[in-house]
């Protein structure tokens, strides 16, 4: 077999990911999401980072508070039934950070060009609306085969690094996911480095006998990391839910509070302490 | 109607005026934090469409079971899907579909006459009032329903229904122009509201009242719509909640009252949300009951 890609987060995000990188993180909306790595992230003091994210949420809001993005590009940022998403909102709305504007398939059809390797793909949605006046890097052309259909050409999005959560992995990177894939799978056969972060390691024997393998395959993975709980405050299903409390808290405190207390250079363990320890675990898993 | 519902709270009208209007062919798209149209589904597996599927875009899952709507344990729906598909794969692949007939609720924060919405941003794009959460797949689908778009609000006002100029952001392609999309769906074809029950006319493709809901009457509905509503001349009363509906959604589909979070607004929807919470959270079987 080849050689082990494991290794601490910290030493992962220092030597793969750069200032002004295209990242992209998995998951979906409270699902799911690195969020230990956004932290890290936060203090290793990363700047001028694009994000792309599917549907996104507390990795996005998070990573804008704590300065490291200065371009988003998401189809939904949302809190969902907990409302909008502070910094997000804030930083849109101030100009602190930029957009580009995205749907699904905008985000779904950019990583499928840039897997292809062809400058765009076409998409005969978002014809109507006003996407191209807010996307200089859009185009409507008519088919070039002549059928006269009009159509939308996206650009290819080539990310820089994936950070993807999930439940099982084994030293060298394949990785299995139990519930929904999302675009994990495609963000991480398009990124040129992908962080894999795990609940469990696991032997390759394991990754075969599970249901669905491996859907990131160990040829698409730079690095393996071991964080049991390292999606919280999301889910990662079918071992934990999202952890309600703390996102409440989340949404009434000052962010620089929040850092101060929750992200401020603590170990995992100490961080797991401070979100409730035991208690918080129990109450959260499944 | 004798087994007319007597009372009945306006998030329930709106529920069960949602769960009519699906087919027992339909796929149901359960888009991301809309509780209200959850139950709608899971009301309309109960009665009227019972082989309807649901695909719920939390999993780009395919699931037939109907089970509780929950607020924590969403994912736990998804258990038993018969099928999973990754995003690319929904998103591109299915559900622009011909084939299937697919139902999805959009709630828009603006709505024009010609059934064109905004969840983009309030005020300038470059510099928003309100930056938005985002438009996620309406950009992408809705122009394309073969059944045609879907729409509902519980707060229909002004801020809500615009005319056309007043739209800041053209984030989901109705009858642009009073047109038919080129992508060849059959555009938009009803708005669920607080007050009425309004479809879009024939020749005009225009906004109109199809019904008017019990104790409201045509000048709130004028009043509370930005551009100049048709309203037609026999104009009929909404049928209201039957009692065999609201005690289903209720006792059954969503005892816990996850719905009400999309109707609810400051204090009263906190208190709520933390009554959800604490129940959920102290179940012992974290999996939302199987409705048969």
């Amino acid at each position: 077999m080849p050689s082990s890609k494991v290794m601490s987060l910290k030493e992962a995000l220092s030597t793969l990911v750069e200032n002004g990188d295209l990242i992209g993180t998995g998951g979906l909306s409270f699902w799911r999401k690195p969020i230990i790595a956004c932290r890290e992230l936060v203090n290793q003091g990363k700047k001028d980072l694009t994000i792309c994210t599917f549907v996104g949420g507390l990795d996005v809001d998070i990573l804008i508070g704590g300065g490291c993005i200065s371009k988003v590009k998401s189809s939904f940022v949302g809190m969902e039934v907990f409302g909008m998403a502070p910094n997000y909102r804030r930083a849109v709305e101030s100009g602190e950070v930029l957009l580009s504007e995205e749907s699904e398939a905008s985000i779904a059809l950019g990583l499928k060009a840039s897997y292809l390797n062809v400058p765009f793909m076409p998409l005969k949605g978002i014809i109507g609306t006003d996407f191209p006046k807010v996307r200089a890097d859009i185009k409507q052309f008519e088919d070039p085969l002549g059928t006269g259909v009009h159509l939308m050409a996206f650009p290819k999005i080539d990310l820089d690094v994936a950070l993807i959560h999930v439940n099982y992995c084994d030293e060298y990177g394949n990785a299995n996911i139990e519930g929904a894939v999302w675009m994990d799978d495609d963000l991480a056969k398009t990124a040129k480095k992908t962080i894999v972060i795990c609940e469990k390691i696991v032997e390759t024997e394991d990754i075969i006998h599970l249901p669905r393998r491996a859907q990131i395959p160990m040829q698409s993975v730079a690095a393996v990391v071991k964080a049991p709980f390292g999606a919280h405050p999301t889910s990662c299903f079918p071992l934990y839910t999202f952890d309600p409390y703390h996102i409440q808290m989340y949404m009434k405190m000052e962010f620089t509070e929040y850092k101060e207390k929750f992200i401020s250079n603590l170990t995992h363990a100490e961080y797991l302490e401070r979100v409730g320890g035991a208690k918080t675990i129990l109450n959260i898993i499944l | 109607m004798s087994n007319n519902a007597k009372d009945y709270t306006i998030d329930e009208l709106l529920t069960v005026l949602m769960a009519r209007e699906v087919k027992n062919t339909d796929v149901m798209i359960v888009g991301v934090a809309t509780p209200m149209v959850w139950a709608a589904f899971t009301l309309a597996k109960l009665t009227n469409a019972p082989d309807a599927i649901y695909h719920y875009i939390m999993g780009n899952s395919f699931v037939y079971e109907p089970r509780q709507v929950t607020l924590l344990y969403l994912e736990m729906n998804l258990y038993r899907a018969y099928k999973w598909q990754n995003s690319g794969e929904c998103t591109l692949e299915c559900l622009p579909s011909d084939t299937l007939t697919t139902i999805e609720f959009f709630r828009p924060a603006q709505i024009d006459q010609y059934g064109n919405t905004n969840n983009v941003c309030i005020g300038n794009y470059d510099k928003p009032k309100v930056r938005l959460p985002g438009c996620a797949g309406i950009a992408d689908f809705s122009m394309f329903y073969k059944r045609g778009q879907f729409f509902y609000t519980p707060r229909h006002d002004t801020r809500t229904f615009v005319p056309s100029d007043d739209l800041f952001f053209i984030s989901g392609v109705g009858f642009q122009n009073g047109c038919k999309s080129e992508c060849g769906g059959s555009g938009p074809q009803c708005m669920i509201t607080n007050l009425a029950y309004l479809t879009f006319n024939n020749d005009q493709r225009r906004m109109q009242i199809g019904t008017i809901h019990p104790g409201v009457n045509v000048e709130e509905v004028q009043n509370s719509t930005g551009f100049e509503v048709i309203i037609p001349k026999d104009l009929k009363e909404t049928n209201p909640p039957t009692t065999e509906e609201i005690k289903l959604l209720r006792e059954r589909v969503d005892p816990l009252n996850v719905r009400k979070l999309e109707v609810l607004a400051g204090k009263e929807r906190d208190e709520l949300l933390n009554v959800i919470i604490e129940k959920e959270l102290n179940k012992q079987n974290k999996f939302p009951q199987v409705l048969k």
